[in-house]
């Protein structure tokens, strides 16, 4: 398979994609450059080869959300121009136009992280970070635990069950399904503590707060485009602020 | 004994806090498989605070909205709510807070106030008043009832916390009390929970 080029991208250099157009986002006005953004980072995703996972968790974690932002702001944003009534509820232009500025916000902000994660490995971001010079503890906290959650939910569901057994009901009413909560969630604590004191046997056995520089195994590599692509994002971003202001001054 | 900032976070203390990010995480998908109304989210962050100190459940919070962001960026604003939660639990731990069930229920209230502090301004100034759970509904009631926009956040997010801290620092509470000696004396404020006084 040929390695694709946008993925090759050094983690750092995506994670400055996403901060532009966080930042983009917020020095444009108006909802239109947000909408057209999201339709951009669509065909960043097709041409990375992540167009289905990032629909996919765009379509599951973002649409409610937008959904329910648009409307809360065309029934409540206060408003002079009334368009439609009914009963209590109004909506208005005000409202609209509001409503479709935080949604494309929301949209193109939240959708440009969510790509950034479906085109980078968290591994390799962490290792980015350590390069940048956070601690190696740190590293080593957030990898491991993005291993022990799915540990740690095998983990539940074998209690739950095994609760299930000895006749704790998980089935009927609120009160019966709360008090579940607590035989299954106190062993599974008091479980995942017991197993951190022989984590740190293990670890201080392998010399893993020993005050030295660490080697890694993992190397990342900085291409040609991963030196330029920074310094363009950012006069680009000066430039947008430099235009704004000028805008801002001619009103 | 003077501690110093960075004793805090010793290795013990490091190691607790992917366990914390994973009770949150664990914590609140149970939640949904019983089908409890409450979130449960912040017990790990709470946890964290309680035993290890404000500065590593600061991080434990970050932690956890950040991983939670990976698939579904919502929640990422919301990260100084969970650091403020971790700070204040860390710091209520300090003054004793979590020594028996009323003072931890009082510790339960401060949490709530300062969970309902830090987000409501996020809820309004990023997602305009409403994210799609609980209490949006709740929002939009009170707005449709003629209530100001930052009130009507303030009201709902206030009864939608409280029953959710204050369940989830009792479980802190009992969950501490199961803790053996043994586990408690190698974290920052485990001496307060131990079973066998030590001396001062």
């Amino acid at each position: 398979m040929k390695p694709n080029a946008l993925l090759q991208l050094h983690p750092m250099t995506k994670f400055y994609f996403a901060l532009f157009i966080l930042a983009a986002v917020l020095i444009i006005p108006g909802y239109l450059f947000a909408f057209s953004l999201f339709f951009g980072l669509m065909a960043i995703a097709f041409m990375a080869g992540v167009f289905k996972e990032f629909m996919e968790i765009v379509l599951k974690a973002l649409l409610s959300v937008l959904i329910i932002v648009f409307l809360m702001q065309i029934f409540f944003f206060p408003g002079e121009q009334v368009l439609w009534q009914w009963w209590i509820f109004e909506i208005k232009q005000e409202g609209i136009y509001y409503g479709l500025i935080l949604t494309s916000r929301i949209l193109a902000i939240g959708s440009a992280f969510v790509l950034f994660f479906r085109m980078t490995e968290v591994r390799d971001f962490v290792k980015s970070l350590e390069d940048k010079g956070m601690p190696p503890m740190g590293a080593y906290v957030v990898l491991s635990t993005l291993q022990i959650i799915p540990e740690m939910r095998r983990q539940a569901n074998t209690i739950m069950e095994a609760q299930k057994t000895r006749g704790v009901e998980t089935e009927g009413s609120l009160f019966v399904r709360a008090k579940a909560f607590i035989p299954t969630l106190t062993p599974l604590i008091l479980s995942s503590i017991a197993g951190t004191e022989e984590r740190a046997l293990t670890l201080e056995s392998r010399a893993f707060s020993a005050p030295v520089q660490k080697t890694s195994l993992h190397k990342l590599t900085k291409s040609r485009a991963d030196r330029i692509l920074p310094v363009v994002l950012v006069f680009i971003i000066i430039a947008l602020v430099v235009w704004r202001f000028f805008l801002w001054q001619q009103t | 004994m003077k501690r110093s900032f960075k004793d805090d976070f010793s290795l013990m203390a490091m190691l607790l806090i992917p366990i914390g990010v994973a009770i949150n995480i664990v914590g609140f998908q149970l939640t949904n498989v019983l089908r409890l109304p409450i979130f449960l989210d912040t017990i790990g962050t709470i946890l964290v605070g309680v035993i290890a100190g404000p500065w590593v459940a600061l991080l434990a919070g970050l932690i956890t909205n950040l991983i939670n962001a990976i698939f579904n960026p919502v929640y990422l604003p919301y990260a100084l709510t969970s650091m403020a939660i971790g700070v204040g639990a860390g710091l209520l731990s300090k003054y004793g807070f979590f020594k028996s069930v009323p003072k931890t229920i009082i510790s339960g209230l401060v949490i709530t106030l300062i969970a309902v502090v830090v987000s409501a301004p996020i809820t309004v100034l990023v997602f305009g008043g409403a994210t799609g759970n609980t209490s949006s509904l709740i929002t939009a009631t009170f707005l449709a009832s003629g209530q100001e926009l930052w009130t009507a956040v303030f009201s709902s997010s206030f009864i939608v916390e409280i029953a959710d801290k204050v369940v989830s620092v009792l479980i802190v509470f009992f969950i501490v009390k199961g803790m053996s000696d043994r586990y408690l004396s190698k974290l920052k404020y485990g001496h307060l929970y131990m079973k066998r006084r030590s001396r001062q």
